[in-house]
């Protein structure tokens, strides 16, 4: 079991982390300068904790009150950081056997011929990492920290360097590596897409502080208020007062409209909350056309901007209210197969709907 | 040469008509005639001299080469084991006072050797603040090939802690707290990690203080004295020529060999540089 649980003050910057997790992926989410890479740095020894706690699997590794405070030399953590730091002037082979350095010869030559092989990285042993191409300084700097076989490994934003094919490519092995080697790995991002492909948890960060800890369906599914939501790049929020809350909805009443929402969270009536939908999850109907299948909210909108992205379009649909244009603004996402049959762009009334059980009902505090 | 330099340096883009390499070159070649008359001047009476042969091969001249040899050799030694940790430190760390010991270490660069000479003699010399203490050791520094390298050390150290301390400042301290992670010991992560990849600044700053060390003189006079075989270094033993009232051609033929000597270490540290700059 992995445990954070400290605080560190460095010049203005309050870090307080806290979280737990087992044999999994954890992702560190957050905008940049919110802790995430200090959070790492503290848990691999090389940043001091003012107070409280720090458990990796092989036991406390720092603890204030009983003054423990292995050096990084005994934590058996592995680090990679987010430039890699490969030593410039030792080969391949001598990059990913520095940690090895007090085993035998035998041992060592053969668990690096091991990891060479299991990141595809053979043939490449006597090459300089100045000479070898960047996805390839990835998986030495992976083998580097893997090859001492540590129960954590930490990633700090290893991957932004690169270009997507070979991004994606590394992000599934490194999924693979730690299942196979059954590692708890934390995994420090800004990218959402990033976060969304590998995470078995989230934290999400913001400002030194750990706002949401939970699954990944628990954290995209149900951002624990409003700033996570944003921080999740949540498109649609939409503020308004609880009107009313059953077993199986929340009744939301914006300025603009009335909608129901999943019945998660403790909202009591009157409260403030915000909707909130994830773009994918609007559902965009013809106008005028009746809808056989029961939506729970159906809004009159206005096309009011397209923007094409890759395979997606962005849709900027204007909310109206007895056919007036209101200031509310819903952002939908619509797939190019769709987009096209439907003939969305030649049209300016639609409809659009939003279903009960996508739609999420948060705190605002 | 890229496109800025280029239409920087073309007159015809200039706009004033007179390309200023007309105006320039009159004085520059002025100038580098300055510095090189007196040198080929003495080399042309070096050459033309019959007694040269006899004169680099008297013992008054083979004694200050290796003299010169020896001595600069050892602080250069000692430079290198006591320098280097010091310049990491200063490096590497914060500590209380630690401007004074960086003007401290600079001192030397700026003042002048005579000053270095006086404030060795006060300190070490046998009338010395800690003299009858380092007698009762039984060390005699006063006019020995001892006190040569003491004043040589405390003259030229600089130069090298100078240039290796900005060498270890250009490390990322982000390979050390890898290597530290990596379970490497604080003297194996500087050993295996921050020297190698300092090596290019080791090396020049090692030439540099080396060829300080060879042309020591005034602290050296001081504190040492001039005496042929014991004290008397090449330098010195110039000022011995003329002294003694020797033939000048003794000072020329041991000025050939000291500029012959620093010309040599200037090339090196030239052609290393560029290499290292083409490496990694």
């Amino acid at each position: 079991m992995l445990s954070v649980d400290f605080e560190k003050q460095v010049g203005n910057f309050h870090l307080r982390p806290k979280f737990e997790a087992d044999e999994e992926m954890v992702v560190l989410l957050g905008p940049s300068g919110s802790g995430k890479s200090l959070t790492l740095r503290a848990i691999a020894g090389l940043l001091t904790p003012d107070r409280g706690r720090i458990e990796v699997p092989d036991g406390v590794v720092f603890d204030a009150s009983t003054r423990v405070n292995l050096p990084p030399q005994n934590r058996n953590v592995g680090y990679v950081v987010q430039n890699l730091a490969l030593f410039p002037h030792l080969s391949v082979a001598e990059n990913i056997g520095f940690s090895l350095s007090r085993w035998p010869a035998g041992q060592r030559r053969q668990r690096v011929a091991e990891l060479l092989d299991l990141l595809g990285l053979t043939g490449l042993e006597s090459r300089l990492p100045g000479a070898i191409s960047g996805g390839q300084q990835q998986r030495v700097a992976l083998g580097r920290a893997l090859a001492a076989r540590p129960r954590v490994l930490l990633l700090d934003e290893p991957f932004t360097a690169l270009d997507a094919p070979v991004r994606n490519a590394l992000r599934r092995e490194v999924a693979r590596l730690r299942r196979q080697l059954g590692l708890l790995a934390l995994f420090v991002t800004h990218d959402l897409q990033e976060a969304y492909a590998l995470a078995d948890r989230i934290a999400v960060y913001d400002q030194g502080e750990v706002l949401q800890f939970g699954s990944r369906q628990e954290v995209f599914g149900q951002p624990k208020n409003v700033r996570v939501a944003q921080l999740l790049d949540a498109r649609n929020i939409f503020e308004g007062t609880v009107i009313a809350k059953t077993e199986a909805f929340t009744e939301i009443e914006t300025p603009w409209f009335r909608a129901r929402a999943r019945a998660e969270g403790d909202l009591s009536p009157n409260s403030r909350a915000a909707l909130s939908i994830r773009p994918e999850h609007v559902i965009l109907l013809r106008h005028g056309r009746p809808h056989a299948e029961l939506v729970d909210t159906v809004l009159d909108v206005e096309l009011e901007e397209e923007v094409a992205t890759g395979n997606n379009h962005r849709l900027y649909l204007r909310v109206l209210r007895d056919g007036m244009p209101t200031e509310c603004v819903i952002e939908a996402d619509l797939s190019a197969h769709p987009f096209q049959v439907m003939g969305v762009a030649t049209e300016k009334r639609w409809q659009v709907a939003l279903t009960l059980d996508q739609a999420v009902a948060i705190p605002v505090d | 040469m890229t496109a800025e330099t280029t239409s920087r340096l073309d007159p015809r883009s200039s706009g004033v008509g007179v390309p200023l390499v007309a105006v320039f070159a009159p004085t520059a070649i002025l100038f580098v005639a300055f510095m090189g008359i007196p040198l080929a001047a003495m080399f042309w009476r070096a050459i033309n001299s019959d007694q040269l042969a006899d004169n680099l091969t008297s013992d008054f001249v083979i004694d200050a080469m290796r003299l010169s040899a020896i001595t600069s050799t050892a602080s250069l030694i000692i430079t290198l084991l006591l320098g280097t940790p010091l310049a990491y430190l200063l490096a590497r760390y914060n500590f209380p006072g630690k401007i004074f010991v960086d003007i401290l270490v600079d001192l030397p660069i700026v003042l002048p050797p005579t000053v270095a000479g006086v404030a060795l003699l006060v300190a070490f010399g046998r009338r010395g603040i800690l003299g009858p203490e380092i007698e009762s050791l039984g060390i005699e520094l006063a006019f020995t090939t001892t006190a040569v390298v003491l004043a040589q050390t405390f003259v030229s150290a600089p130069y090298y802690i100078r240039t290796v301390k900005a060498g270890f400042e250009s490390v990322d301290v982000q390979y050390e707290g890898v290597a530290a992670t990596l379970g490497a010991s604080p003297l194996r992560i500087f050993w295996r990690i921050v020297l190698p990849l300092s090596w290019p600044s080791v090396f020049a700053g090692a030439i540099l203080c080396w060829a300080r060390a060879l042309s020591e003189l005034g602290a050296t006079l001081i504190f040492a004295g001039n005496f042929q075989g014991r004290t008397q270094t090449m330098p010195l033993a110039i000022i011995g020529v003329f002294d003694a009232g020797r033939t000048v051609d003794l000072a020329i033929a041991l000025s050939v060999i000291l500029v012959v000597a620093a010309a040599i270490l200037l090339l090196i540290l030239r052609l290393f540089a560029r290499s290292s700059n083409a490496g990694f």
